[in-house]
């Protein structure tokens, strides 16, 4: 799930370095509804602003186990 | 009276008033006031002098309003370059200002970018500042009890036309760091205080309504107005924003750096007008010709830094001919109907699709290419660059995005990209633009 999350993301997003340990300062806000928008989608899941956070969205692993709890 | 006037009185008046909110840091009037004179006299020390320029970039806090207030303090002239700028176009910048001489009513000189892709250095008088300011104030009622949330880059006309009106009336003014942190703001509501506003640009209307309507909703009974701009809201935003905000006022307003603040609609009326941009305000006039928006009144620019053939072509007889097409209707309220050169509006920015290309023409792989803009769902419109690439090359989105980034502030960087055979130009061998709308 990790490399196709990141391929996604990549794709949308060309200039952000996903393998970041810092993805969150990497990003306006345009970059996090992106991301939040590909996610929802894709894996049919509900994400809100509230799931937006500077911690799920710290780098690539954060998104992943953001992801992973919602689907559970 | 100067902005800077206000703040020393309300140093003097109110000086445990909270003036700016940062984060966890907060400012009163009395603090803002000392570190205000302490920065001149830094800044008059290391050289700064009156009717001089003095080139900074725009950080996102409390110190951004501290250098801009000293700056006009010692009669200098402010001019904040976004906070990403390369050292090459600060540099650039510097040269063209420091060549220049200003006028001495001249207190800030704001870069904007212009149809060519070459930056311009718009000049901007005292009495500009102050007659957008008494603008707000007077129209949209800013008030001492009032915290006004800024969250666009603070060199951004439309968040440093905000700072003057709510310090000028001794209200709070509430700095975050964009939106990307939508819990951040959302926070700001819980402060002690019972009277918010904010500017936010359609694509952010959009956002919020999107994925934070029902948290809206609940601080509504805290929002005195919300105000937009810089790029058109659909009537349906307009709508759904209104039936979040039952009771707030809303506002969609016509401005530019050139211009200021010109007209403002209130839109929560029933009728959400697209593309409605409402009546002059009190400091501004406005009427066609040709069927292009003119501008006269004490919001206008003074002219261009170093190029008075580009300030003779927009400011004849103390009016600005914009390349907006407009129309008024039969009550006075004007529409805009597009614009006549090539820019390209991404979320509230403007961009020169001119500059992307030349930037994205040094990068080794690209033989040809063309920048367009296409449909967003956030931003209305996003920018896409499509390119023809030297033989044996492959298409790195990466590698042209990372190359564009060192010439270009952020928002001007292509979302979307594409390799095709050729790019359409038209009998003369110019980019055939039209083509690809």
């Amino acid at each position: 799930m990790k490399e196709e999350i990141k391929a996604l993301l990549s794709e949308a997003l060309p200039m952000v370095d996903f393998d970041s340990e810092f993805l969150f300062s990497e990003l306006d806000s345009l970059g996090v509804v992106t991301i939040m928008i590909i996610l929802s989608q894709k894996y049919s899941i509900q994400l809100t602003m509230q799931d937006a956070t500077p911690k799920n969205l710290i780098s690539l692993d954060a998104l992943v186990r953001l992801v992973e709890s919602k689907m559970q | 009276m100067t902005l800077e006037d206000y703040l020393r009185e309300h140093a003097q008046n109110i000086p445990d008033k909270c003036a700016i909110v940062c984060g966890p840091d907060q400012v009163t009037y009395g603090q803002l006031w000392k570190d205000i004179v302490d920065c001149a006299e830094c800044l008059r020390n290391s050289g700064v002098e009156s009717h001089r320029p003095y080139v900074f970039r725009a950080s996102q806090d409390a110190r951004f309003i501290v250098t801009y207030c000293a700056i006009h303090l010692l009669h200098a002239v402010a001019v904040p370059l976004e906070h990403s700028v390369s050292d090459e176009v600060l540099n650039k910048v510097k040269d063209e200002v420091e060549a220049c001489q200003f006028a001495d009513d001249i207190c800030d000189t704001l870069y904007t970018t212009g149809s060519s892709g070459q930056a311009k250095g718009v000049m901007l008088s005292q009495t500009c500042l102050a007659a957008c300011a008494d603008n707000f104030i007077k129209e949209m009622n800013f008030h001492p009890a009032l915290v006004f949330i800024v969250s666009g880059p603070l060199n951004h006309i439309a968040s440093l036309f905000k700072i003057h009106p709510i310090l000028t009336v001794g209200g709070t003014l509430c700095v975050l760091d964009g939106l990307r942190d939508m819990n951040a703001f959302f926070q700001v509501f819980t402060l002690p205080y019972k009277h918010f506003a904010t500017f936010l640009v359609p694509s952010s209307i959009r956002m919020l309504l999107q994925f934070s309507a029902e948290q809206l909703h609940a601080v509504a009974h805290l929002i005195d107005f919300i105000e937009t701009g810089a790029a058109p809201i659909s009537s349906a935003d307009m709508q759904h924003l209104s039936s979040v905000l039952p009771d707030s006022r809303l506002y969609n307003t016509y401005g530019g750096t050139e211009i200021g603040c010109a007209c403002t609609y209130q839109f929560n009326d029933g009728k959400y007008l697209e593309a409605c941009i409402g009546r002059p305000m009190l400091n501004a006039s406005v009427h066609l010709d040709d069927g292009k928006i003119v501008v006269s009144g004490k919001t206008i620019m003074s002219g261009y830094v170093a190029d008075p053939e580009r300030t003779a072509s927009i400011l004849r007889d103390g009016a600005i001919y914009t390349s907006d097409l407009g129309e008024i209707d039969s009550e006075g309220r004007l529409h805009l109907l597009g614009r006549e050169d090539d820019l390209i509006n991404v979320g509230g920015f403007k961009v020169s699709p001119t500059e992307i290309e030349e930037a994205a023409l040094s990068h080794p792989d690209v033989k040809d290419c063309i920048c367009i803009p296409v449909p967003h769902v956030i931003t209305g419109q996003a920018l896409k660059l499509l390119v023809v690439l030297k033989d044996n090359c492959t298409l790195d989105k990466r590698s042209i995005a990372l190359h564009l980034k060192q010439s270009l502030e952020t928002f001007k960087i292509p979302a979307l990209y594409e390799s095709v055979g050729s790019i359409r130009r038209t009998f003369n061998g110019k980019l055939d633009r039209k083509s690809y709308r």
